[in-house]
C-alpha cells in the first residue's frame, strides 16, 4: 500500500534560515480516505510543509511525494490530483460563486460542462446553493470558507490540503466544517491533509498526526490507536505530602507523572473508576483540589511533543529520548 | 435529477489537455473586459481609421478615378511601406490606450484578493500564468492591430494582384511582426503595471505615463550630453525604428538604427518580465 504522502530528509531554506530540518514520514494509505493532522506551535515549519508539498518551495535536500510523484518535477501531475484550501481569504471578489468555481475546475483541467455542473454541485453541497450567484466578495467570512472548501474540492481531488479550514467559523459552522470533512474522507474517499491550531477539530477528523516544532517532526502518531486504547487522562491538583501518592496509583493499575509539587498528571486505564482516585486520595490524607478529567488524548500528545510537559504519564521515561521525540 | 437533490459526487472524467487549460484564463478574461462598456466602444472606434484606409485602398486601385490629377497626387495615392506606417502608427495609439484600459483588471485583483496561491495550486505554473494573462492582451490588441492591417494588406493584394504581392510581400511581414512586437511590448507594460500597481486608474495611467516618460528622458539625455543615441531609450522611437526598418522606410542617420533599438526592446522585455516574475509569487517569503 502505497503512502499519500512521503517525505524523504526534506530540508526547505527560505532565504539563509532553514525551516524544514531534514524531515522524514510516510503519512496515509493511498485510496483509503484516512484524514492527517498536522500540528505544531506558530513557526514550527507547517505552512512551509504544506507549501512544499504544493510546488510553492524548491527543496534544498531531500524529497517530497504526494501519491507517488515528486511534488518538484512532476508537480503539474500532483496538482492535477490534490486540492488546496489556504489559511488565508484567497478568492476573486468580483466574481459569482459559481463563476469562480468553475474557472478553478477548468483550470485544474475539467471540460467546460463538467466544471459548470460540477461548480453548482459543490456549491450546494457545501451550503451556499441559495447564494452561487451572488459575488464573492460580499460573502460572510464563514461563507468564503465554505467556498475556498468548494474551491478545493470541485474536481473530485485524491488528496486535499486544509489550511485552518475552521478559521473564524462560529461554532455551528465549524461543526458543519468538520462534518463536511468528515464526509469528504468517509463517503468521497479523499484523503485530508488538516492544519490546524485547534487541537479537537484535529482529533474529531483525523486518524494520524504529525507534529512539527522548529522545522523537525517531534511527533507522529496514530489517533485511531491511541482512541482503541481507551485511556483516560486526569490532571489532578492536591495539597497535603503526595510523595507516596506514584505507588499507590499503581496499586489499582493507574500511572501517573507529577509537573510540580501537587500537580499530576494520571492516566487511567479503562477499567478503573474516577473513584478509585478519591479513595486513594482519603487513604493518603490528601485534599483534592481540582480534578480535570477528559478521555482526548491529543492536548497531552501534543503539549508534550512541544515540550510543554515532560512525559505523558502511563510512559517511562526511557520511551522519551533527550531531544523530545519518541 | 436536479443538481439540488443529487448531492456532490467526486469528479472521475477525463481532464483537459495543458494547452486547453491555458486558454481557461484568457477566456474568462476576455468575458469580463468585454462586459465594460468603454472597452467596446474603443474597439467600434478604432475601426473606423482602417475602414479609412479601406476606402483609400479601394481609390488608389481606381486609377481611373484620378485621371485629371497630376503626378504628385497620384504618388500619393501609393500603397506602400509609408502607407501602412501610417495606418500602423494610428492603431497603435487605439492598442495602447485599450491596453491601459483592459490591463490593469487582469493581475491587480489575483493579488488585492490573494487568488495567486489558488491558480498556483492548480496544474499551473508562474510561466503559465504570465502567458495566460499575456494572451489576453494579445488577443485584443491583435483585434485593433494584426487583424486590421492584415486585412488591408489582403485587401491591397485582392485589388492590385500578384504583381504587387511578389513586389511588396515584405509589407504583410513587417505588419505581423511589427504590430507582434508593438503589442508583446505594450502588453508587458500594461501586466507589470497591473501587478505592482492596485489602483486601477493609477495603473492605467502608468501604462501610458512609461511610454510619455521614457521619451522624455531619451529627450533629455540627448540634449543635455548633445547625442542622438540617447533615443535607444525611448521605446516608442526604438519601436518606430524597428517598424521603418522592416517596411523599408528611410531612418535618421543621426540617431541609433534598428539593430541598437532591437537590442533595447528586447532587454526591456527581459526586464518586464523579471519584475513580473518577482511580484507574481504564491506566498511571500519574507526574508
Amino acid at each position: 500500500m502505497s503512502p499519500v504522502i512521503e517525505i524523504d530528509s526534506l530540508r526547505v531554506k527560505l532565504g539563509r534560515r532553514e525551516i524544514l530540518q531534514g524531515i522524514s514520514c510516510r503519512l496515509g494509505v493511498s485510496g483509503t480516505g484516512k484524514a492527517i493532522g498536522l500540528l505544531g506551535p506558530n513557526g514550527a515549519g507547517k505552512s512551509t510543509l504544506i507549501q512544499t508539498l504544493l510546488g510553492f518551495h524548491k527543496p534544498f535536500a531531500g524529497r517530497a511525494r504526494i501519491l507517488g510523484l515528486d511534488c518538484h518535477t512532476q508537480a503539474r501531475e500532483v496538482k492535477t490530483r490534490i486540492g488546496y484550501m489556504p489559511e488565508n481569504d484567497s478568492f476573486i471578489g468580483n466574481m459569482t460563486a459559481v463563476a469562480f468555481l468553475r474557472l478553478m475546475a477548468e483550470v485544474s483541467g475539467m471540460p467546460r460542462a463538467a466544471a459548470l455542473e460540477k461548480a453548482h454541485e459543490v456549491l450546494f453541497h457545501v451550503g451556499l446553493g441559495e447564494s452561487r450567484y451572488r459575488q464573492i466578495g460580499t460573502y460572510s467570512l464563514g461563507m468564503k470558507q465554505m467556498a475556498k472548501l468548494a474551491q478545493a474540492i470541485v474536481h473530485g481531488p485524491e488528496l486535499v490540503i486544509l489550511d485552518e479550514p475552521t478559521n473564524g467559523l462560529d461554532p455551528a459552522a465549524r461543526q458543519r466544517m468538520l462534518q463536511l470533512i468528515k464526509e469528504m474522507k468517509e463517503q468521497h474517499g479523499m484523503n485530508v491533509l488538516l492544519c490546524s491550531h485547534l487541537l479537537t477539530d484535529v482529533e474529531q477528523v483525523c486518524e494520524e498526526v504529525v507534529i512539527l516544532k522548529d522545522g523537525k517532526i517531534v511527533h507522529q502518531a496514530d489517533l485511531e490507536a491511541e482512541r482503541k486504547s481507551n485511556r483516560r487522562f486526569v490532571q489532578l491538583d492536591v495539597t497535603g505530602d503526595d510523595r507516596n501518592l506514584i505507588n499507590a496509583l499503581r496499586e489499582v493499575g493507574a500511572d501517573g507523572v507529577s509537573e510540580a509539587p501537587g500537580q499530576w498528571r494520571i492516566v487511567l486505564p479503562a477499567d478503573v473508576e474516577i473513584g478509585s482516585l478519591w479513595r486513594l486520595a482519603s487513604r493518603e490524607r490528601l485534599q483534592i483540589r481540582k480534578l480535570t478529567h477528559r478521555k482526548d488524548t491529543l492536548e497531552e500528545i501534543f503539549l508534550k511533543a512541544v515540550g510543554h510537559i515532560r512525559q505523558t504519564p502511563g510512559a517511562s521515561p526511557a520511551e522519551v529520548p533527550a531531544h523530545g521525540r519518541l | 435529477m436536479a443538481v439540488y437533490r443529487r448531492g456532490y459526487q467526486r469528479y472521475s472524467g477525463g481532464f483537459t489537455s495543458h494547452a486547453a487549460r491555458m486558454m481557461v484564463i484568457p477566456r474568462f478574461s476576455w468575458e469580463r473586459i468585454l462586459e465594460q462598456k468603454f472597452v467596446v466602444i474603443l474597439l467600434v472606434v478604432s475601426m473606423f481609421w482602417p475602414l479609412l484606409c479601406a476606402g483609400f485602398i479601394y481609390l488608389a486601385n481606381h486609377t481611373e478615378l484620378w485621371q485629371g490629377f497630376d503626378n504628385g497626387f497620384k504618388k500619393f495615392l501609393n500603397i506602400d511601406g509609408r502607407f501602412f506606417s501610417i495606418f500602423m502608427n494610428a492603431q497603435s495609439v487605439y492598442a495602447l490606450i485599450l491596453a491601459s484600459v483592459a490591463g490593469p483588471g487582469l493581475i491587480a485583483p489575483d493579488l488585492a484578493n490573494n487568488a495567486l496561491p489558488l491558480y498556483f495550486s492548480r496544474p499551473l505554473t508562474r510561466g503559465d500564468y504570465i502567458w495566460s494573462r499575456m494572451i489576453v492582451l494579445l488577443g485584443l490588441l491583435s483585434f485593433v492591430s494584426i487583424v486590421p492591417g492584415i486585412l488591408l494588406f489582403c485587401m491591397q493584394v485582392g485589388m492590385a494582384g500578384g504583381d504587387w504581392l511578389w513586389k511588396n510581400w515584405y509589407l504583410g511581414v513587417a505588419i505581423v511582426a511589427g504590430f507582434a512586437l508593438y503589442i508583446c511590448i505594450v502588453s508587458l507594460v500594461a501586466l507589470t503595471s497591473s501587478a505592482y500597481v492596485k489602483w486601477r486608474v493609477v495603473a492605467g495611467a502608468l501604462v501610458l505615463a512609461f511610454f510619455f516618460l521614457l521619451t522624455g528622458a531619451a529627450e533629455m539625455i540627448n540634449e543635455v550630453f548633445r547625442v542622438g543615441w540617447g533615443s535607444t531609450f525611448n521605446p516608442a522611437y526604438a519601436i518606430k525604428t524597428v517598424w521603418y526598418w522592416l517596411l523599408d522606410l528611410d531612418i535618421p542617420d543621426d540617431k541609433p538604427g534598428p539593430a541598437e533599438c532591437g537590442m533595447f526592446l528586447i532587454a526591456l522585455t527581459g526586464g518586464l518580465l523579471v519584475l513580473l516574475a518577482r511580484r507574481l509569487r504564491p506566498v511571500e517569503v519574507v526574508k
